[in-house]
């Protein structure tokens, strides 16, 4: 009985984890595949590997990079699965539409095409910087690189970002 | 002494850093500071642009004996009600539109941690009454000591940038004449709550704690005495 209480505590307590993560983690994994309905199938999957898994989570606090690595090992283990074809950026927005409209300004629009177009290794540590809210150690570790390899990145990302968007860089600094 | 170029590159690479150093520069190079609103403004935009909305998944409900099959199944039974709750949560939470208002004003606030300081000086007079001027308005009467006033660039428009030491703690008022608001917003992100309300001819006020023990309504209510206490010259 009382193993019984405890395991629908355990139960609830990950619901609420999974509810309270999963917008961003879909979001993370749209960003990473570029590819919505991808994006879902992965995140499914991270949400079921991590149920099995949870009992290596020891603390909840940890919980957003303890998923943001599965769904990485489960994106990678997707071009196993499926060998992807490269494909236009523009293509890419337009058939990516109902996920980056949504009724929003066109600066915004304008911005997620100019995210669509940044190298994936300038892109992912961004979107785990700005959407994530890692940490620069914790990208660092995520993705195997040192500290200052991850600042280097974040930097050129903003820096193409900025450019692609049309912004003045005039006072942006030289790297 | 740090350097221009040497501030700007760390906040290419983090522009929410509060490195103390980052700070100080700011605070001693206006150039530099122009150039973080700048960079805010576009931190804020890319953040709303990463948040895509999330279309929910479809949800097919199993026959009843199917279901209670599957449920008898060990972990398979709390993997399944998981994401069965996450999948019918999510969609109504994600159904909900951005504030993208709302995450601007955060986005500022990350700008000037200091102005965050419990205290019970209060900001020289001349220096609230210049940065209120500019925005055509006074405070009538107290709402509250003002430890700080600052007139701030946002979206494009200098707004008062006031911080009210309140019995919650110290609350900050951005009075967004150019901002109109259809209706009240609260909001609750990047460790900041409060709330937007809509002022009739003159845009919106957003009042924003980061107390956690206050209430969206005690914000509310804080809102609406800073409200009373507006004259409006202009």
């Amino acid at each position: 009985m009382k193993d019984q209480v405890g395991g629908n505590q355990k139960r609830a307590r990950f619901q609420a984890l999974c509810q309270s993560l999963r917008p961003d983690l879909l979001r993370f994994a749209f960003w990473l595949s570029r590819d919505r309905a991808l994006a879902e199938d992965v995140v499914q999957e991270t949400l079921l590997r991590g149920w099995k898994a949870h009992d290596s989570l020891l603390d909840e606090a940890a919980a957003k990079p303890w998923f943001l690595t599965i769904i990485r090992r489960e994106y990678a283990r997707s071009f196993e699965r499926k060998r992807f074809v490269t494909v236009d950026v523009d293509e890419l927005v337009a058939r990516e539409e109902p996920m980056l409209a949504a009724a929003e300004a066109q600066d915004l629009a304008e911005m997620r095409a100019a995210i669509f177009k940044l190298p994936d290794e300038y892109r992912e540590p961004l979107v785990m910087q700005v959407l994530m809210g890692l940490s620069t150690a914790e990208i660092a570790r995520e993705l195997g690189l040192s500290g200052a390899a991850v600042l280097t990145r974040l930097f050129r990302a903003r820096k193409q970002l900025r450019t692609l968007c049309g912004e003045d860089t005039s006072l942006d600094p030289q790297e | 002494m740090m350097r221009c170029s040497d501030y700007r590159r760390s906040m290419m690479v983090d522009p929410r850093d509060a490195d103390p150093q980052l700070q100080g520069h700011r605070v001693s190079c206006h150039d530099c500071q122009v150039y973080t609103e700048r960079l805010l403004r576009f931190e804020s935009r890319l953040d709303r642009a990463l948040r895509v909305a999330v279309l929910p998944l479809p949800v097919k409900s199993p026959p009843q004996t199917r279901l209670s099959a599957v449920y008898r199944q060990g972990w398979w039974a709390m993997a399944a009600s998981v994401l069965l709750a996450v999948v019918v949560v999510g969609a109504l939470w994600l159904s909900v539109p951005g504030p993208s208002l709302a995450a601007d004003v955060v986005t500022h606030m990350a700008g000037e941690p200091d102005a965050w300081r419990r205290t019970d000086v209060p900001v020289h007079s001349s220096e609230l009454q210049d940065v209120l001027r500019n925005s055509h308005l006074r405070l009538a009467t107290e709402a509250g000591v003002v430890s700080y006033a600052s007139s701030c660039e946002f979206r494009g428009h200098r707004v008062p940038h006031l911080v009210i030491q309140t019995a919650s703690g110290p609350v900050t008022v951005m009075v967004l004449v150019h901002e109109p608001a259809a209706k009240a917003l609260r909001f609750d992100e990047g460790g900041y709550r409060g709330v937007i309300v809509p002022v009739p001819g003159h845009g919106s006020l957003a009042v924003l704690t980061q107390e956690s023990a206050t209430t969206s309504k005690a914000i509310e209510q804080i809102a609406a005495r800073v409200l009373d206490s507006i004259v409006w010259t202009g």
